[in-house]
């Protein structure tokens, strides 16, 4: 895996990489432009684009703990858990040949830095902890999950200070857990120093009855119009 | 991934913006041969029916997923009628409104099985990019495509630099899934635009 690093004696300050960056970490300095290591997630999108006219952008060796950027940031690498590239699972799209999650369940996505602003990956612990405490069952094919290190939610210590333009937090509960959830979601919405996203997997009664939606209405928690829905043509 | 979950926008608008997923399953399906061949066999059908983008061939068979865009529910209900008679096996995904995907599937007789609900965005929401131009970046579901790329072309197209048209094309090119909406985001930048008058 490897960094990126932009070649100052190459580079024009033409500003085109700069504008591609997800995360604004590309920046001019007197007519040269560099990357903030700080706030680069390493997605490799500036490098991916070819778009320095005068290919001054390189990638040297990435090692842990900033290679998890990378695995997480980079849409292009395939992860050596899932073979999904990216940093996301199969999740509900092969539910109807997996059975991930059945009727007397539902699972979460709670996705850290999405839309677009990434997180620390020591953010997560606000959810991991609290959601152990809870008792849910973390999806053990989700490559943030190979992250918490103990059966408190604990992250590995060396990791936490990584940023990642975004990160999963998936898992399932019980119906009768749902509501200590969904108040963890509303008290990390104040807490939170990112944004995440709340994604709510359930399955679909025979009569198309989705049957969480009312309890998350009640709750206050307003269902967006548009979702993914696997529509049961897979078979083992 | 979420990728094709979260794509924010008004009702009207994300009625010309539908995501199809084909995926195999890890340990289930994927070693199969057959039914790697039917995974193709799903790129063919989406390639048929005009999508909008797609994720390009070189790229089929290198993940689990192949995927498309298209701007018409209709292209879906076809496509959808498609698979179900071909039965091919492969898990089908449709990203979109429920209330259009619940209508076609109820016509042709399918079943919903499974559905991924979004319940949009928490925490510092003050520290992201404006709605509409969120409505364009979050088309590309690993965030490839970044805010200030979708106001350097509002700018640009203001001047008369670049055209609305070429603007949503150099948009697309950062998504490498094929399901970034290059005609959906014309009609975003189209609007943005709009209100600038």
């Amino acid at each position: 895996m490897e960094t990126l690093i932009i070649t100052l004696e190459k580079c024009i300050g033409c500003g085109q990489c700069v504008i591609v960056c997800p995360t604004r970490s590309i920046k001019l300095n007197d007519d040269k432009a560099f990357i903030d290591k700080n706030t680069c997630v390493e997605c490799s999108t500036c490098y991916r684009l070819s778009i320095c006219p005068v290919n001054a952008i390189k990638k040297e060796r990435l090692k842990m703990p900033r290679l998890v950027r990378n695995l997480f940031s980079d849409v292009i690498t395939p992860h050596k858990l899932t073979g999904v590239p990216g940093r996301g699972t199969e999740e509900m799209k092969t539910n109807d040949i997996t059975n991930r999650i059945g009727f007397s369940e539902i699972g979460f996505s709670i996705e850290l830095g999405r839309p677009g602003l990434g997180t620390n990956v020591g953010e997560a612990e606000k959810f991991t902890i609290p959601l152990t405490k809870i008792g849910v069952t973390f999806e053990k094919d989700n490559p943030f999950t190979a992250l918490i290190i103990d059966n408190k939610g604990h992250i590995r210590e060396d990791l936490k200070n990584e940023i990642v333009l975004s990160l999963i937090v998936e898992f399932k509960v019980s119906y009768e857990k749902i509501p200590e959830v969904l108040n963890l979601i509303k008290r990390l919405d104040k807490e939170i120093n990112t944004v995440f996203s709340v994604g709510i997997i359930s399955r679909v009664k025979e009569d198309g009855e989705i049957p969480i939606c009312d309890l998350l209405t009640r709750s206050g928690f307003p269902v967006r119009p548009n979702a993914k829905i696997n529509v049961g043509l897979g078979n083992r | 991934m979420t990728h094709s979950l979260h794509r924010k926008g008004t009702i009207e608008n994300l009625n010309s913006d539908y995501v199809i997923i084909a995926m195999l399953a890890a340990g289930y399906n994927d070693k199969i041969p057959s039914i790697k061949k039917n995974h193709f066999r799903v790129g063919e059908i989406l390639e048929k029916h005009g999508p909008v983008n797609i994720l390009r061939k070189a790229g089929w068979g290198i993940s689990s997923v192949i995927q498309a865009c298209f701007d018409d529910i209709e292209k879906v209900k076809n496509i959808l009628i498609e698979l179900k008679k071909e039965e091919l096996g492969i898990s089908i995904v449709v990203s979109g409104l429920v209330s259009e995907i619940k209508k076609i599937t109820t016509e042709i007789g399918l079943t919903m099985h499974t559905v991924h609900l979004s319940l949009g965005e928490f925490g510092k929401k003050s520290e992201l990019p404006l709605e509409k131009v969120l409505e364009i970046t979050t088309m590309c579901g690993h965030h490839c495509v970044s805010s200030q790329s979708v106001e350097y072309y509002i700018e640009n197209i203001k001047k008369g630099k670049i055209t609305i048209e070429k603007a949503a094309e150099n948009l697309t090119k950062p998504c490498v899934c094929g399901i970034f909406n290059t005609k959906r985001a014309m009609n975003i930048l189209k609007s943005i635009l709009e209100d600038y008058k």
